[in-house]
């Protein structure tokens, strides 16, 4: 980039960066949860998030309302926002826009397939696709019979094509290769979208580079905390890892060696970053791994708005609503399923 | 006129509704507009308030609504607008009005679901004949090997060299046909090959009409499109590849003979279905025409019944649950209105008892409501542009009226532009009950609500314009030029006055460019002229700097009386407020301070007018030097204005002196002795004298139950009101700080009256510029052309006049004069603290269409 990219950021970016400042104030307050926490049905619930910005999305939605319908409007109104961004955006900021879309991708692709291996219909798992990682040829996926089959004839043009470089096998696609697969595409995913960004430069590599290491090392941990137990060896699981972050590469190592949970905790603890995560574990409300991960990502994208003329805005907001999203379907769940004890276990965004 | 002064005094009401006329009551308040609601459930979030399900189902209600008039928008069927509006629906009918909604929405899915299926099913046919025409020619072409591929499986056993690779494979050939969007031609047939490894001959065509999909029901372009292949396990990727990009997949006929007869057979089911879709659109139609009769008013009715039901949810329960009790806030002139209302609404309802009201004491500020009309609305929203006024607050709207366009009319002075604008805000008031103009767009808008200001902004420039004698820049003589040139000449005047002044003869007239007329020579003035000035400036070189010192000073006066009245109505608050030291130690001594200083200055200029003539004008001292020696005292003496002026200046600056300390300490001071020595005494309560002490007596003549619940509505009231604690300090600072800006204020408040000057020279320079610029080219020309030349350039003069003098000008010195009133005037006086009273109406629910289309 140029010298005082601060400068010309606006003549490009300026809009949308307004835009998705303004998106990101409407993010519900710690009020709005309290409230929704009180609701009794998902009715109020809907009621109270009409006063939000939401406004009434739900509002031609006939009865009864369900969990999953609250989930796929909510959905499609975060998709709208982030195909306007996305129509409005200039280079670089598509490029890194597409970079964004692609986790949502793999995870689509990984999903066909698995509902292809379990001989379910098409049409039934599309609803379930992430509307922000949809793209024509996903619906072929089922076509393929090994990994590079699927790149040969259906992934080619997409996005996703430059991260097969590693996964290039003829191994027959049952659970655990897909799962490999969608691992090591992760891993691929990751490293280049973090190189992106790295060369980028500049504030959106100061706020991005954080954020997108913080995503490897979680990747780390959770592959480890699901591979034991199973037969992936200790070799394949280190090919897994993305080869960038603050566990890289003394940690990925050992991490590659752990064998049960308590060693990865000692692991962590060598990271004053983890530390605290890992102590935090199983403290007030029985918080999970996966919990204290999410607080911590939420606490770090909060934080890339405190930085101007940058990307990582777009990619905080997106995560910041997913997870809002995500609490939102929590509360509602505890409310439909009546299993009001939990129901506090929202992440809250700060 | 009472009205505008202050706003009305409002009082708390406590309405007791029973809960079977609630609704009716609120009904009836709601159509006559009087009341604000308080909301009493402040800590209760909206879905546990008490009428929730109801409001949900209003909402139901808005739902079916908004579809029914989505679905009457795209049959293209004409809304009508009811010219009324009808009342909120009654009890009774809101059921019977749900059911019919319902039903009617039930009926009309199914209709539209049939009709859509129908439509899909149609096109679904025209499609495949579309598919089996084109795929004609393909077929042709492969002609001769269609009966052996036909005959291919029966002849398994023989050995066809040809085909042994075929064989080998045990496959058959299969085809695959359909339709394609056109966008996806590329990608699918791409895909196709790299997914079949080349397996396949696809071949497509265009469709030469466009058709619309199914689906999306958008109108595209379509390729028809046959692939071949070899292979069942090809054949599934085929298929699983078509479904992917959203082929619409036709069996394809294999014979000529099978072909024909599926084309025949399309043909007479698309002409049925035809005529069954022809019958189901108009059985539709029926149906919508049906519900587009009643469609406006259900709408409006359930906006009511929405908005009543929301300020119910605002209202308490009493402890049995039998009656709501509302809090309102309501202007006193209109409770016999809302007695009236609440028995209405009993009445119509026929409960039993019927609901009533009680007045209670408050210390809380009520909202500010001050009744406008058409004519003072403008204005008044001016004022409330700057801070809607405190409860009680003396309203500067009132003056607006008048001082605000004149204020604009001293920059705008032209008696042209202010006749052009006068017309153009006469065309607006005239027609202001066209609909066209009440629902035209922004900027036209703005403007006709402006209406009454552009007229009163009109009249008052073509006054000021008179007064300038300036009509497009160019002087009228109405009234014939006082100042006589002939008197100049020698010739008219005795020898021996030739003696004593310096007269004009042939040579002095030819040979100097530039004459002067001299006042003090007897004829050539001969006094004032009738109205305004002189048109004899016009011609004169020195006009600008006669028009400055005239528009200067006449701008220092505008502004000191301005500010001096602005000084004075906050007496009249404090007198409102009783707060009568406040007069003594603030309004006073400013008073003093401005008039001291500002008074004398307004004074000398008005004094040098009147005492120094076209003679003596030689003697004259300058005002700016006596007013600087005013402060300076310098140790040469000038001669002064008049005799003593030295001891009456001494004397004003002792006083103004004097003021200052008063105003910084005085009122701080005064108030701690209050609170100090007499702290019980209710004379140092800031704000609002409210308490109404019969109303107390009036609540102990209410049941117990109500007595209790006034009682509690009593200490809420209390809890409203933070108990003020004396803290000297802080009123010491921000007494000290308003006297800092009110004396800092004096001073750079009158130089900012100097705009008035400023701007209306800017006006009159920019008109004269253009006037020179455009027609006095135009005119210059002589008389064979000029008229041809004249016509454009009087076009354009007109324009730029429109355009530049009118619009721009007239904005700037809009924006200017309220800036004059926001800050050098209200400044004074004017708090503009208050919250406006907004009353539960249904006038101000929108009763626009407009809204639900551009919601559906």
């Amino acid at each position: 980039m140029l010298e005082g990219a601060e400068l010309y950021f606006n003549v490009d970016h300026g809009y949308l960066e307004g835009l998705v400042r303004g998106c990101k104030a409407s993010l519900l307050t710690q009020q709005d949860y309290i409230n929704l926490v009180q609701c009794e049905t998902l009715e109020d619930l809907k009621i109270h998030l009409q006063t939000t910005d939401y406004g009434n999305f739900l509002a031609n939605q006939t009865n009864p309302l369900t969990v999953s319908k609250i989930d796929t409007e909510m959905r499609k109104r975060l998709c709208g926002e982030f195909e306007y961004f996305r129509n409005h955006s200039l280079e670089p900021l598509s490029t890194f826009l597409t970079y964004m879309t692609c986790s949502y991708m793999i995870d689509n692709v990984i999903l066909l397939m698995n509902g292809a291996l379990q001989k379910k219909s098409v049409k039934e798992i599309l609803v379930k696709c992430h509307p922000l990682g949809r793209f024509t040829e996903m619906e072929a996926v089922n076509i393929a019979e090994t990994p590079s089959d699927l790149f040969n004839a259906i992934l080619v043009e997409t996005p996703l094509a430059p991260f097969f470089q590693d996964c290039m096998s003829e191994n027959a696609l049952d659970e655990l290769n897909i799962e490999l697969l969608r691992n090591k595409l992760y891993k691929s995913y990751l490293e280049t979208f973090y190189k992106f960004c790295k060369n980028h430069g500049d504030v959106t590599a100061e706020v991005m580079c954080p954020i997108l290491e913080f995503e490897a090392d979680r990747r780390a941990f959770i592959i480890t905390l699901n591979s034991f137990g199973t037969e992936l060896s200790k070799e394949d699981r280190e090919t897994l890892y993305p080869a960038f972050g603050k566990l890289y590469p003394e940690g990925l190592r050992l991490l590659a060696q752990a064998e049960d949970f308590d060693q990865m905790k000692t692991i962590a603890d060598h990271y004053e970053v983890y530390k605290p995560l890992f102590e935090a574990i199983g403290g007030n409300g029985g918080k999970t791994l996966e919990d204290v991960f999410y607080e911590r990502e939420v606490q770090m994208n909060v934080l890339a708005f405190n930085r101007q003329f940058h990307y990582g805005v777009f990619y905080a907001y997106v995560k910041l609503k997913e997870q809002e999203m995500r609490n939102i379907v929590w509360i509602a769940e505890c409310i439909s399923q009546r299993h009001r004890t939990k129901i506090n276990s929202y992440i809250p965004i700060l | 006129m009472g009205s505008l002064f202050r706003s009305e005094t409002m009082c708390l009401a406590q309405l007791f509704l029973q809960s079977g006329t609630a609704y009716e009551c609120l009904s009836a308040l709601g159509e006559k507009g009087l009341v604000q609601f308080r909301d009493l459930n402040q800590n209760v979030s909206s879905f546990q308030r008490k009428f929730v399900g109801e409001v949900k189902r209003c909402e139901e209600l808005e739902r079916i609504l908004v579809y029914l008039v989505q679905e009457i928008n795209r049959a293209d069927i004409p809304l009508p607008e009811g010219e009324a509006s009808p009342p909120a629906p009654p009890l009774k009918q809101v059921l019977e009005m749900q059911e019919q909604l319902q039903k009617l929405e039930v009926e009309l899915k199914e209709v539209t679901k049939n009709k859509e299926k129908l439509r899909k099913n149609l096109l679904e046919l025209i499609e495949y004949t579309h598919m089996l025409r084109v795929t004609k020619t393909f077929v042709k072409r492969n002609v001769e090997f269609e009966p052996t591929y036909e005959e291919f499986p029966s002849l398994e056993n023989e050995s066809l060299l040809d085909y042994s690779c075929m064989q080998r494979l045990g496959a058959k050939l299969g085809f695959v046909s359909g339709l394609i969007n056109q966008g996806k031609v590329e990608a699918f047939e791409k895909m196709l090959w790299r997914a079949c490894k080349g397996y396949t001959i696809v071949s497509y065509a265009e469709l030469d009409e466009s058709l619309e999909d199914p689906e999306t029901g958008e109108v595209i372009k379509w390729y028809v499109f046959l692939i071949s292949f070899w292979g069942e396990q090809i054949g599934h990727k085929v298929k699983k590849i078509c479904d992917c990009y959203h082929c619409h997949v036709y069996p394809y006929p294999n014979t000529a003979e099978e072909r024909r007869e599926i084309q025949e057979g399309l043909n007479t089911r698309i002409q049925d279905l035809y005529t069954v879709l022809h019958k189901t659109e108009d059985y539709l139609r029926q149906v919508l025409c049906k519900a587009a009769e009643s469609v406006y008013s259900r709408v409006i009715q359930v906006k009511k019944m929405k908005a009543i039901y929301h300020m119910l949810n605002m209202c308490s329960f009493d402890v049995t649950n039998k009656c709501l009790i509302a809090e309102v806030w309501c202007p006193e002139a209109d409770l016999q209105d809302l007695r009236q209302a609440l028995e209405e609404g009993s009445r119509e309802s026929g409960a039993t008892i019927p609901s009533f009201m009680n007045i209670i004491p408050t210390k809380e500020t009520p909202p500010t409501r001050i009744r406008t009309n058409k004519f003072t609305e403008g204005f008044q929203n001016i004022v409330d542009a700057y801070g809607v006024g405190s409860y009680r607050e003396v309203n500067p709207a009132l003056f607006t009226i008048i001082t605000f366009p004149f204020l604009f009319a001293v920059m705008f002075g032209d008696f042209g532009h202010g006749f052009v604008m006068f017309l153009f805000a006469l065309l607006l008031v005239l027609n202001e009950n066209h609909p066209r103009l009440n629902q035209s767009q922004e900027i036209m808008r703005m403007f006709f609500n402006g209406r009454y200001i552009l007229l009163l902004m009109g009249l008052f420039s073509v006054y000021t314009g008179l007064i300038y004698n300036d009509c497009f820049s160019k002087s009228v003589n109405l009234f014939g030029s006082r100042w006589n040139v002939s008197a100049m000449y020698s010739s008219s005047h005795t020898p021996t006055e030739h003696k004593e002044m310096v007269l004009w003869n042939d040579s002095v007239v030819r040979h100097n460019r530039i004459l002067q007329l001299d006042p003090s020579i007897p004829g050539v003035f001969q006094g004032p002229y009738p109205l305004g000035i002189d048109p004899i400036w016009n011609l004169a070189t020195n006009r600008l700097t006669f028009l400055n010192s005239f528009k200067m000073k006449m701008s220092v006066i505008l502004g000191i009386i301005h500010m001096t009245f602005g000084v004075i109505l906050g007496i009249f608050n404090h007198l409102h407020f009783k707060k009568k030291f406040n007069i003594y130690l603030v309004s006073i001594p400013e008073l003093l301070f401005m008039l001291c200083i500002f008074g004398y200055l307004i004074f000398m200029i008005f004094y040098k007018w009147l005492v120094f003539s076209a003679e003596t004008s030689r003697v004259a001292p300058s005002i700016l030097i006596e007013f600087i020696n005013m402060f300076l005292f310098p140790a040469s003496k000038t001669n002064g204005l008049y005799t003593g002026q030295e001891h009456v200046q001494r004397v004003l600056l002792v006083v103004t002196a004097l003021s200052v300390p008063v105003l910084f300490l005085g009122k701080p001071l005064f108030l701690l002795w209050l609170h100090n020595g007499r702290s019980c005494l209710g004379v140092n309560r800031r704000g609002y004298t409210l308490v109404r002490k019969d109303s107390e007596e009036e609540v102990s003549l209410l049941g117990n139950q109500d007595v209790e619940e006034g009682n509690n509505r009593m200490e809420d009231g209390c809890r409203g009101v933070t108990c003020e604690e004396f803290n000297f300090g802080e009123i010491l600072m921000t007494q000290v700080i308003h006297s800092i800006e009110y004396c800092l204020g004096c001073i750079s408040n009158t130089a900012s009256y100097l705009r008035l000057w400023a701007l209306s020279l800017a006006h009159a320079q920019l008109s004269d510029v253009l006037w020179a610029m455009l027609m006095r080219v135009g005119l210059r020309v002589d008389t064979t052309y000029g008229v041809l030349l004249l016509l454009p350039v009087i076009a354009l003069f007109a324009v730029l006049t429109i355009f530049i003098l009118l619009i721009m000008e007239g904005l700037s010195a809009f924006l200017h004069a309220i800036r004059l009133h926001w800050v050098e005037f209200q400044n004074k006086f004017y708090i503009g603290a208050g919250t406006k009273f907004v009353p539960f109406s249904f006038s101000l629910l929108s009763s626009k269409f407009s809204n639900d289309n551009s919601a559906a």
